[in-house]
């Protein structure tokens, strides 16, 4: 038994952090979330560095071919650095779909660029499938909309899902911005007005339907591990801002009302540690129970992290609610991991269903 | 027991409507969470204080209704307002906080100059009582003011101060008596916001609305009769403004308004469909329903002047985290579109829902934290001993 990371992860945990914090410190983080939807190639080109947008391409395509237990162990990092990316898209869902469909070589041009840090791709879905070879319909909530080179996208149903690749500059596309509370990851949704989709730019995925459910997953486990970043640095910042703060004579660490607040969350917390590496391991190895570790883990992971990050802001009493303070930048970024790609009701529902089916 | 109105409430309660159906054109939108302070609300709050539906127990020479404290009617009046969806006027700081002490602790003269402008909307009011080194230790605070002929000379640093720009006037807690023990030393005062010595600088929220200011005096001058109460009670009438706050905060009236969004909301997202979502949604339905008769019961005592005992705190704690909880239902039933903020496309009234459930956590801070109102639950509602005074400052066992 051995069930842990090993000590290459925890060294790349480690020096990730440390190149997080020397390319995008907060300061950097504010002033790029600012800049909402403008695109900026400095800001992609930074993040391939420390392989970060390669991480799961291929390494015959210049990525670093690892799991998505490696990309978990980078979004906790990118959590609690709150950096402006959106990873479950850009580096994670498109790359993975890009390298099913490997045995086109159009591919390998995408794969390559996303892993140098030239292309930002995203990943859509659209409901409506194409009719008479067009597309009419929108994508809603797409990451990094605006700023995308190209759109992975997916459309019909569950069951029957069929994958492009569409360049941003597709006639008949159109993107349109969205706010969020997040500023540090962007959204728009993306509208197709009789997109003719040219026979190269189908993606040749052998199992569309698996392809799609193992997609989904693996950005859930991604989304559920940058809520999990988030909720610990606030954790962090917290409890260093107990041991500062003082009133009634007493550093308000010293209150057991502060102490156990803080003792909850790290209590709630920590078993999701575990819990990530189970669902991305059974991810990696495609256990039987992948699915439904995946869908667990994001409903609850995002559901503790929205309280631990409010717990958080209660430690830093008024300090905790203002724009200055950076816990309203993780408890947004938390917000947002939550409510994207199916928020804890509706994934406990898919959940039930797994359940009753005995996974 | 009895819950019946009898025939005379349900006159009232018919007067109420028929004026509903005739003046609801002029209020403004209803919105969710605290009042705005506009043109088109003072206006109407001005015609709910004519007709006895707001500040109605305010004295007629002050201003008000005049009318006899009539716990039914107080309840019909919310009932109604809340039924047809039509703001019950302005819920400030100087009406819901100020008004009541100005009525226990006021001169004639302060009562005659302050409540009528302020129960119209006309005159609006900050509270400075926070302090950097003061926030739960309020009494620690710092800000001195010192008699100089007719004058106090006020300075210090207040801090959180909400609507410090828009209003005209602060009741502040300052220090007078330095000598005296540490809540002794306290005064209640009125500070007008243009006095020269006073700067205002905002504060940028976690919504991102510069909501709250830090305020500084230099040299303040404040008349010597703009003080409530005598020197050195400044905290026993500041304890019974926080009362009043802490009611308002927490008072169910709010929680069920919310709750009545949120059930809409859920309804037009198809949530009440979902059985996880309705289950959550029925279950915050209880809490607010406990809280709503829970708060007749409360009322219930103050008219037959009995105390409430613990039964009496908990109100903030609850009705605060309940309000925060009905806001995060609404975004979840939203999915996706529940991150959209204020400005965005598609996003639903007005991206209210986000801000809310920000604010909301931001009340379960202001006007004393759930902690410290966990504290005074357990000690003065419960009898349980205080935390001995141990760790000394600034050390670390
Ligand atoms: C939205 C908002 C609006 C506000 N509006 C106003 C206003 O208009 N006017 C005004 O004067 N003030 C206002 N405030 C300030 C508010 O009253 C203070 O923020 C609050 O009293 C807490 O003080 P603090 O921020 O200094 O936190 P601190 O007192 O520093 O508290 C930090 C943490 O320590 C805990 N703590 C402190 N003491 C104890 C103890 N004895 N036992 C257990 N735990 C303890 C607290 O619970 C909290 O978790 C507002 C605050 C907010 C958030």
């Amino acid at each position: 038994m051995d069930f842990g990371l090993s000590p290459e992860q925890e060294l790349f945990a480690h020096s990730l952090r440390g190149y997080l914090s020397q390319h995008f410190p907060m300061q950097r983080v504010r002033t790029l979330m600012e800049a909402e939807h403008r695109a900026d190639p400095e800001r992609i080109e930074a993040l391939s560095g420390q392989g970060l947008a390669g991480i799961l391409v291929p390494t015959d395509c210049g990525g670093s071919g690892l799991a998505l237990l490696d990309a978990v162990i980078a979004a906790v990092e990118l959590g609690r650095a709150a950096t402006p990316v959106s990873f479950h898209s850009a580096f994670v869902a498109a790359p993975y779909l890009l390298s099913q469909a490997l045995p086109e070589p159009s591919m390998r041009g995408w794969l390559e660029a996303i892993a140098a840090g030239k292309s930002l791709l995203s990943f859509a879905r659209l409901p409506a499938k194409a009719s008479s070879g067009k597309w009419n319909g929108s994508a809603s909530f797409v990451a990094d909309a605006m700023v995308a080179d190209a759109f992975v996208v997916a459309s019909g149903d569950d069951s029957a899902p069929e994958f492009y690749l569409l360049p941003a500059a597709t006639p008949g596309l159109s993107v349109e911005p969205l706010l969020n509370i997040d500023a540090t990851r962007v959204l728009g949704d993306v509208s197709f007005e009789a997109v003719a989709l040219p026979a190269r730019s189908r993606l040749p995925i052998a199992d569309p339907a698996g392809a799609l459910r193992r997609v989904l997953d693996a950005g859930r486990i991604v989304l559920a591990a940058d809520a999990f970043g988030a909720a610990e640095r606030s954790l962090e910042s917290a409890v260093e801002y107990s041991l500062l703060r003082e009133q009634f004579g007493r550093l308000i660490g010293s209150f057991q009302a502060v102490k156990h607040m803080c003792a909850e969350s790290y209590a709630e917390l920590e078993p999701l540690r575990a819990l990530l590496w189970y669902a991305a391991f059974a991810w990696d190895e495609e256990l039987d129970d992948a699915s439904y570790a995946a869908t667990l883990l994001k409903s609850h992971c995002c559901e503790v992290a929205t309280e631990v990050v409010a717990n958080a802001v209660q430690v830093y009493g008024g300090m905790g609610f203002t724009y200055d303070c950076d816990v309203q930048i993780w408890f947004k970024r938390a917000g947002y991991d939550r409510q994207m790609w199916g928020g804890p009701s509706e994934l406990r529902a898919r959940a039930v269903e797994m359940a009753r089916a005995g996974v | 027991m009895d819950l019946s109105y009898g025939p005379g409430y349900e006159q009232f309660r018919n007067e109420i409507r028929r004026f509903l159906e005739e003046h609801r054109e002029q209020a403004p939108p209803p919105r969710l969470g605290l009042a705005e302070n506009s043109a088109a609300m003072r206006r109407w709050q001005g015609i709910l204080v004519d007709h006895g539906y707001a500040c109605r127990t305010v004295p007629k020479n002050y201003g008000g209704y005049g009318a006899e404290e009539d716990l039914l009617k107080t309840i019909i009046i919310g009932e109604e307002f809340r039924k047809a969806s039509v703001s019950a006027g302005i819920a400030s700081q100087g009406i819901s906080m100020l008004v009541p002490t100005l009525l226990r602790y006021g001169s004639e003269e302060q009562k005659r100059e302050y409540i009528e402008p302020t129960i119209r909307g006309e005159l609006i009011w900050c509270q400075g009582y926070s302090e950097p080194e003061a926030g739960s230790d309020l009494a620690g605070l710092k800000t001195s003011a010192v008699v100089d002929g007719d004058d106090f000379v006020v300075n210090g640093h207040k801090i959180w101060t909400s609507t410090a720009r828009e209003a005209r006037m602060m009741f502040a807690l300052v220090r007078t008596e330095p000598e005296a023990s540490k809540h002794k030393g306290i005064s209640y005062l009125l500070i007008s916001m243009d006095s020269p010595g006073l700067e205002i600088r905002p504060l940028k929220m976690m919504t991102g609305h510069a909501g709250f200011n830090e305020v500084f005096f230099n040299d303040v001058r404040v008349p010597k009769r703009n003080i409530i109460g005598r020197r050195g009670q400044g905290w026993e009438v500041g304890k019974a403004t926080l009362v009043h706050e802490r009611n308002m905060l927490g008072a169910s009236d709010h929680s069920m308004t919310m709750l009545q969004s949120c059930m809409k909301v859920l309804d037009d997202c198809g949530a009440l469909d979902d059985p996880l979502l309705a289950d959550q949604a029925m279950k915050l339905a209880a809490r607010t329903m406990a809280m709503k008769y829970h708060s007749l019961r409360m009322l219930t005592d103050k008219l037959k002047g009995r105390s409430p005992g613990a039964a009496g705190l908990i109100t903030k704690l609850n009705g605060c985290q309940l309000n925060h909880d009905i806001c995060k239902l609404a975004i979840d039933a939203m999915g996706e579109g529940g991150i959209l903020r204020e400005g965005s496309r598609r996003v639903r009234d007005r991206g209210r829902w986000q801000s809310e459930y920000m604010f909301q956590l931001g009340l379960i801070i202001g006007g004393g934290t759930a902690q410290i109102q966990k504290n005074i639950i357990s000690e003065v509602g419960l009898g349980m001993p205080r935390e001995p005074k141990t760790p000394q400052r600034g050390t670390r066992e």
